[in-house]
């Protein structure tokens, strides 16, 4: 028998070397990558297709630009556009018959069969949004940001300013964060402002308004501290409180009224009414967050959500994230998170015919009520020799939620009044900086 | 600095970096030249500033204090590099394997530092303990890191590319054919080819570059090991590692100033000095270092590697190698 000794000896590394190289000497002369880099835009790109199962689909493109105009000064754009279709509850609960409700148009009905969740077919919107911001030194440890965003759907229009400044201290160890943030909305829903609680009318005829567009205004304050706790370990500390006014309520949203009897039959005449909500909400959450390296170079992201509002409602969110990073600039992320909420006080999925006089706010909308969901996902990412960056997500998200026992009565104990739902993610990512950009174009043409 | 005209070519001339340095231009327009030199010399300085472990006012000087620092995009890159150096040799080639001269003096003597103080030094000693983050780099207190084993041939690429934009700059047709070679101390980076399309004539010997004024051959360089040689480089650069004049000597074992990091120790057996012509200074300069620290498998290396070198080996060298391990 022959052994065969592994031969360890040098291997030729000289191609790897040169690779190595031409990174580091990069560009040409110092004094010319400097003027260039400054001229630089860097350019974010991505694309994501959002589904929910038979009902919303959402196609998002995000386009980010971020040019240094100065030394450490930076200004950032960034334009969303995404197309939303598909149907989206009602609010109603389902019937052993079939229930036929008015488009928030008053010009047209649509039907529901029986024992289905009541969905608003008619969901279709196209959102634009751009959002500027501009970050400058003010001093050695003390840095400014201040942005402007606009959003405009067909029904609904948003506009904001923030400002934020982030001071260094213990030898930039640490830093501490303070932002404030106004927004000012427009609802402008097709048929107008319903009044909270008017019937919904049987088309033909006109629902009660309350004029043809609503106001609201949400102003934040944010405070922040984050610690360098080692080399491997980042922690950071927010908390935020806002405030909302004015027109909170979904002006699509309606109740199912249900007869005083017990029997979960809808009530003979105007079975649907819309929805209410207070006026005011007063809005508070506690966010912490720890990125720590391991000495392979992973990284891990944990955060915690701590959400409390006067509404009532309550939640926790947890998340994480876990990068590894493999030879050749190719990353893998898993990504897990869980959120769990309790319901706002008014939340309610059905009313009581007494109930509709009695009531000052109630609401069906699922978003409102007790449910967690869980995203469970995995990005990939690749980095190129030339500092490009193409990715890609998949996730998936399941929504669980509680039916109130007290509305289910009767009938409705053999309906789902809170199905579950679940939804896909995917998106896709480049990032590169317009010099790549311009040598990619180029070379077509040549 | 100062400039002299040569039969059809100006040698500017500068100190940097604790060597002669000297730039052959290929031009009859004594402006131009001038301006090339300037235009190198301010290249190497800058880059001798930004990096010389010998000042308090630089990056590395502040990355060497041990605090978290936000590096430059320059200084990124050179430790990217170093990271992939790491790597790429297998942790034989370390930038923070510069502390280790705290206890190793390789002036001649038989003052051989103790096991011990080589010891206490070496938890200092690591790339894999240098803590970076985007452009944040932190190092452990006591760690510093030194690129003297790059930075030379890193200014002589970068002062060829400087001075190749200039030159890429010039108005005249002619003018922007003009070809430069930077000899930063025997570590050489050219432009391109001269203006007749030959390389310039570039000497070894004894393992260490010289520029040479004899006539030679442009067929190309002797892949073989020599003691001298001459040959033309048109493109690339030169470079040339080990010093026959740093050692220790104790009992009749002699030290090479070649130290490797994961041991704290020389690397027994390697060769002398090392040159070596490849793509560019830098790549020159990381091969013929990491020869040396391939010990007497330098030769095995460098042929694996398919550049022309030349090795120069102590007399008693290839003895001791043919006997150890």
């Amino acid at each position: 028998m022959q052994l065969k000794k592994k031969r360890q000896g040098p291997r030729n590394i000289r191609h790897q070397l040169a690779a190595a190289t031409c990174g580091l000497l990069a560009g040409s002369s110092h004094a010319s990558s400097l003027i260039a880099s400054g001229d630089n835009w860097k350019i974010d790109s991505a694309l994501l297709i959002y589904a929910e199962k038979d009902r919303v689909s959402l196609a998002e493109g995000v386009l980010s630009i971020s040019k240094e105009i100065d030394d450490d000064e930076f200004i950032n754009a960034r334009i969303v556009t995404d197309v939303l279709t598909g149907s989206s509850p009602n609010g109603a609960v389902p019937s052993s018959t079939a229930q036929t409700f008015t488009n928030p148009s008053g010009n047209s009905t649509y039907t529901e069969a029986a024992n289905s969740t009541p969905l608003n077919h008619t969901f279709k919107d196209l959102r634009n949004a751009l959002n500027v911001e501009w970050d400058t030194p003010l001093s050695r440890s003390l840095r400014g940001t201040l942005g402007g965003n606009i959003s405009r759907e067909y029904d609904y229009l948003s506009t904001g300013i923030s400002a934020s400044l982030a001071q260094d201290i213990n030898q930039r160890h640490t830093t501490l964060t303070v932002g404030l943030s106004v927004n000012k909305d427009t609802w402008d829903p097709v048929g107008g402002v319903p009044v909270g609680f008017a019937v919904m009318p049987t088309y033909p005829a006109k629902k009660a308004l309350d004029g043809a567009n609503a106001d609201k205004t949400v102003k934040e304050i944010l405070l922040g501290v984050t610690q360098i706790i080692n080399r491997q370990t980042l922690m950071q500390i927010n908390y935020s409180r806002g405030q909302g006014s004015g027109y909170l309520t979904d002006p699509y949203k309606i109740l199912s009224v249900l007869e005083n009897d017990g029997s979960g039959n809808l009530r003979s005449t105007n079975p649907y009414i819309y929805e209410n909500r207070p006026d005011q909400r007063t809005y508070q959450s506690l966010y912490w967050k720890g990125v720590h390296q391991f000495p392979n170079e992973n990284v891990l992201n944990l955060s915690y959500r701590y959400f409390w509002d006067d509404w009532g409602i309550q939640s926790h969110t947890v998340d994480l994230r876990y990068r590894f990073d493999f030879d050749g600039g190719h990353y893998l992320q898993p990504h897990l998170r869980y959120y769990q909420q309790g319901s706002a006080d008014f939340y309610r999925q059905t009313l009581t015919d007494s109930e509709e006089t009695t009531l000052s706010y109630a609401s069906a909308d699922y978003r409102l009520g007790e449910f967690v969901t869980q995203t469970i996902g995995l990005k990939y990412g690749f980095a190129f020799k030339n500092g490009a960056e193409i990715n890609f997500r998949a996730e998936m998200i399941t929504q669980k939620g509680k039916d109130r026992r007290a509305d289910a009565v009767g009938l409705l104990q053999n309906q789902q009044l809170f199905p579950d739902n679940e939804a896909y993610l995917l998106q896709g990512g480049l990032s590169l900086d317009s010099d790549m950009l311009i040598k990619y174009i180029m070379r077509f043409f040549k | 600095m100062g400039l002299e005209r040569r039969t059809d070519y100006f040698v500017g001339h500068f100190e940097a970096m604790a060597s002669h340095c000297e730039v052959l231009i290929d031009t009859r327009d004594k402006n131009l030249a001038q301006e090339i030199t300037h235009l190198a010399a301010a290249e190497v300085s800058r880059i001798e500033q930004k990096y010389s472990r010998y000042r308090d006012d630089n990056i590395l000087h502040r990355i060497n204090q041990g605090t978290a620092v936000q590096v430059d995009e320059e200084t990124a890159r050179l430790l990217n590099y170093a990271q992939q150096l790491y790597h790429l040799s297998e942790g034989k080639f370390d930038v923070t394997s510069g502390v280790l001269r705290r206890a190793w003096h390789f002036d001649g003597s038989d003052n051989i530092p103790s096991v011990a103080r080589i010891d206490a030094l070496l938890p200092l000693v690591g790339w894999e303990k240098i803590q970076r983050h985007h452009s944040q780099i932190q190092l452990t207190a006591g760690m510093e890191i030194d690129f003297g084993g790059i930075g030379k041939e890193y200014a002589a690429d970068r002062a060829a590319l400087a001075v190749s934009a200039l030159i890429a700059g010039q108005s005249d047709a002619h003018a922007r054919s003009t070809s430069a070679l930077i000899n930063l101390g025997g570590d050489l980076a050219v432009t391109g080819p001269r203006k007749n399309g030959n390389g310039w004539q570039v000497g070894v010997d004894s393992g260490a570059p010289v520029n040479s004024g004899a006539p030679i051959n442009n067929s190309g360089a002797p892949l073989i090991p020599t003691q001298t040689a001459d040959f033309s480089l048109k493109q690339g650069g030169v470079a040339t590692s080990g010093d026959a004049n740093r050692y220790l000597e104790k009992s009749g074992v002699r030290y090479g100033h070649v130290l490797d990091p994961r041991t704290g120790w020389p690397v027994k057996g390697a060769p002398a000095a090392v040159t070596v012509v490849a793509a560019s200074c830098t790549d020159a300069g990381m091969l013929s270092t990491m020869a040396l620290l391939h010990g007497p498998a330098a030769e095995d290396f460098l042929r694996k590697q398919e550049v022309p070198y030349w090795c120069q080996w102590h007399k008693d060298a290839m003895n001791r190698a043919a006997t150890s391990d």
